[in-house]
């Protein structure tokens, strides 16, 4: 009957026994956790969704914690996700396997907390910390007055453009000089089509694509001085007739002239699905000009150093506009069930504090969210205190708790006017009535 | 009328069950843990709104009324019943023809399975990314090729007309599994009525047509029902092409929202849009319709299917 004999039996307990103490104890241990961390400290996870460059660097930033912090030792993951699709951190806090710290997009923070997946963070004294935060960032980590992220990075769009192509084409750069003001939109159309070029019929290089890289329908929204969100009614505007006149001249009106199947077939060839940093057309000598953000100048002096380009702000649409651009970002949070909580917030502390941000700001180009930091003119050498400058006057996207659901409504929209396949005006009603019903039943907001 | 059977057991049949019943457990437990209690509760959270944490809020039929009026709905119902009415067919020819390539007698043939069955164990994941390189308008091979024999350029990504038929092309990778099933069923067929038929003096077509293809019917059914049900539920390769940029292109899910396949759409609105309703009331429309078509082919199998050799 018995499967074991009696010594096979005695033999099990001991190596059932030996199992649980392996499992179970490790109260009285004090050996740290991971390599790198000092012992007595105990384990917080935090996951991150970047990729290298960007993520290098907060590596850097959790090994210097990991080497000071006497609590807590933090282990850095990279998991799969982007900033709207966080299938991965949902899942794992359902099942109970979530990080203690999760880098969420900033402007996503009211819709994630209104779905209930983040830790308010009123009760580790998170509202002591506002006053450090530049208020846009602080306002995003928000929603319904209490706190639910410490801001991490911020960023500016600005205009970039290739020197050496501009001056090939015979253009005059001397009007893109940052101290003359804005570009005008007219201005910047006529160098860029000088720049265009074809080969057998096809583009291999192009002046200027809106549409290309940061050039977002909330770009050229905020450049036509639009609206995307209108408070005291609680409705979101991307009908505003502002919006879509710029959806009409920069993306309608824009692919036509520059024919919009050939176009199309240009960005598929010279900047495909999931293309390599080091491929971007602008970098390769295939765009004149592209809209993007600050990160771009660590890009630019990590793969191409000796590249020959300059920055300016947006082009406006009229001369004497005020320049407009705006600032999205990163912030750490807390998610659900947490088991390290404590230990996660005083990492977050680290990280979205000056110690952390000093890092990034030094390696990444991205623009810290912390006030002290954003004076200190030493961390933004050559081209970023540009940007920097911006930051006061920048707009940001409405924080609202269908965020995600609104950026895509806004891209189909896009979409269909860089296609010719719906005019703006339409394709903004369909987006704005599509996105209110969504958003009615969480208004008010306040 | 006569009285069923009664189930009888003996009492070393008992033995055997009650030894047998706890190594099936774990498979009865996980059936009932991971797949049946989760379908019945996607069927209750299809009448929720709910975000999937806190509290579940019941609705009615909101979700489904929502859906209704949702023009991305019915733009992804049409993008995945477009690529399944493609793939499906072209799929049942690429398999049968890899088939009968595999079928053939030459002495290196065990080589061309292996290349020919090759692509169906790599990672779409993997695939999808070489995909993205052969397809690029101006510098992949595809174009190449060609424009050789004088097409014009396409556009493969980048135009809403050809996105459906990459992901058609893209899917014929992996045929291999397919094409085993069918050099099975070829294999099955008697010689004898090969040879019977030449005698009679019919040709290698002929053959193909009135013995082959009547005696593999059973398997092209199996095929279609497969095939349809596996269509309708394309996700990875759209997710990988549109899902995960964030760079140049602005489009939500491949231009024009071609890509936005029916799973797609329901993933964003359980993972993007925290809205798990929703995406269960799209689950169930989805069970539903493939129900319906796996009925329609098998009703309408009646008229080709043949049973009479097995």
């Amino acid at each position: 009957m018995s499967l074991l004999g009696r010594r096979g039996w005695k033999a099990s307990l001991v190596f059932v026994s030996l199992v649980l103490a392996a499992c179970g104890g490790g109260g009285s241990s004090s050996a740290p956790p991971l390599t790198g961390c000092n012992s007595g400290t105990t384990l917080a996870t935090f996951w991150t969704s970047h990729t290298p460059p960007d993520s290098d660097s907060l590596k850097h930033i959790v090994d210097a914690y990991n080497t000071q912090s006497k609590s807590t030792c933090v282990k850095m993951v990279q998991v799969p996700g982007s900033e709207t699709d966080i299938a991965k951190l949902t899942t794992a806090v359902r099942s109970g396997t979530g990080p203690d710290v999760y880098m969420l997009d900033r402007f996503t923070v009211a819709e994630r907390a209104a779905a209930g997946v983040l830790t308010d963070l009123s009760s580790f004294g998170a509202s002591s910390l506002s006053s450090n935060y530049v208020s846009f960032a602080w306002a995003e980590a928000n929603f319904k007055g209490k706190p639910y992220a410490l801001p991490f990075d911020t960023d500016t769009r600005a205009l970039y453009y290739r020197k050496d192509l501009l001056q090939a084409a015979g253009v005059d750069i001397s009007a893109l000089d940052p101290s003359k003001g804005p570009p005008t939109i007219d201005m910047i159309r006529t160098m860029a089509n000088k720049v265009n070029h074809k080969t057998n019929g096809a583009y291999d290089v192009v002046g200027f694509i809106p549409w290309i890289n940061q050039g977002w329908h909330y770009t050229w929204g905020f450049a036509y001085g639009g609206s995307f969100f209108n408070s005291s009614s609680c409705k979101v505007t991307p009908d505003d007739p502002k919006i879509v006149q710029a959806f009409t001249d920069m993306f309608t009106n824009w692919s036509k002239a520059l024919g919009v199947d050939a176009v199309q077939t240009f960005i598929s060839s010279y900047a495909p699905p999931n293309q390599p940093t080091q491929q971007d057309p602008f970098l390769t000598g295939h765009l004149g000009f592209v809209i993007t953000g600050d990160w771009v100048l660590g890009q630019i002096a990590t793969y191409v150093p000796n590249l020959n380009y300059g920055v300016t702000y947006i082009p406006v649409p009229h001369a004497g506009d005020q320049p407009a651009t705006w600032a999205g970002g990163w912030s750490m949070v807390i998610p659900k069930g947490a088991k390290n909580a404590s230990g996660g917030y005083d990492f977050m502390k680290y990280i979205a504090g000056e110690p952390g941000q000093r890092v990034y700001t030094k390696e990444t180009q991205h623009t810290p969210t912390i006030k002290s930091l954003q004076s200190d003119s030493s961390l933004f050498p050559g081209g970023h205190q540009f940007f920097i400058n911006q930051l006061p006057a920048a707009h940001s996207r409405p924080p609202l708790p269908v965020g995600a659901f609104y950026w895509d409504q806004l891209s189909t929209a896009q979409d269909a006017a860089v296609r010719n396949t719906a005019d703006p005006a339409t394709a903004l009603a369909a987006a704005a009535s599509a996105t209110n019903a969504k958003l009615q039943p969480f208004c008010p907001l306040a | 009328m006569i009285a069923a059977p009664r189930f009888h057991l003996s009492k070393a049949d008992r033995r055997n069950l009650r030894t047998a019943a706890p190594f099936i457990l774990p498979w009865v437990i996980g059936f009932f843990a991971f797949t049946l209690y989760p379908i019945g509760y996607s069927l209750y959270l299809s009448f929720q709104s709910y975000s999937g944490f806190g509290d579940a809020t019941p609705v009615g039929l909101a979700n489904y009324q929502h859906l209704a009026s949702d023009p991305l709905f019915w733009k992804s119902l049409y993008n995945t019943l477009y690529y399944t009415g493609l793939a499906v067919p072209i799929g049942l020819v690429v398999a049968i023809v890899l088939a009968l390539m595999m079928n053939q007698r030459v002495r290196e043939v065990a080589i061309y399975r292996a290349a020919v069955y090759l692509p169906s164990i790599l990672p779409l994941f993997a695939l999808t990314f070489i995909f993205i390189v052969l397809l690029n308008p101006r510098f992949g091979l595809v174009n190449y090729l060609l424009t050789l024999v004088g097409v014009p350029t396409i556009n493969w990504l980048g135009d809403p007309k050809w996105t459906k038929i990459s992901i058609v092309l893209l899917a014929q990778l992996g045929a291999g599994g397919p094409a085993l099933i069918f050099l099975a069923a070829l294999r099955a067929v008697p010689s004898e009525l090969y040879e019977s038929a030449s005698i009679d003096g019919a040709g290698p077509l002929r053959r193909f047509r009135h013995i082959t293809i009547p005696l593999i019917t059973p398997v092209i059914l199996y095929d279609l029902i497969y095939g349809t049900i596996l269509g309708v539920q394309i996700f990875t390769p759209a997710y990988i092409l549109v899902g995960g940029t964030s760079g140049s292109a602005a489009y939500t899910a491949g231009p024009d929202n071609s890509l936005l396949f029916y799973v797609f759409y329901l993933y964003k609105n359980a993972f993007q849009y925290s809205d798990m309703g929703i995406a269960s009331a799209m689950a169930w429309i989805l069970f539903v319709i493939s129900v319906l078509l796996a009925l329609a082919i098998m009703r309408w199998s009646r008229y080709w299917v043949h049973y009479e050799v097995s």
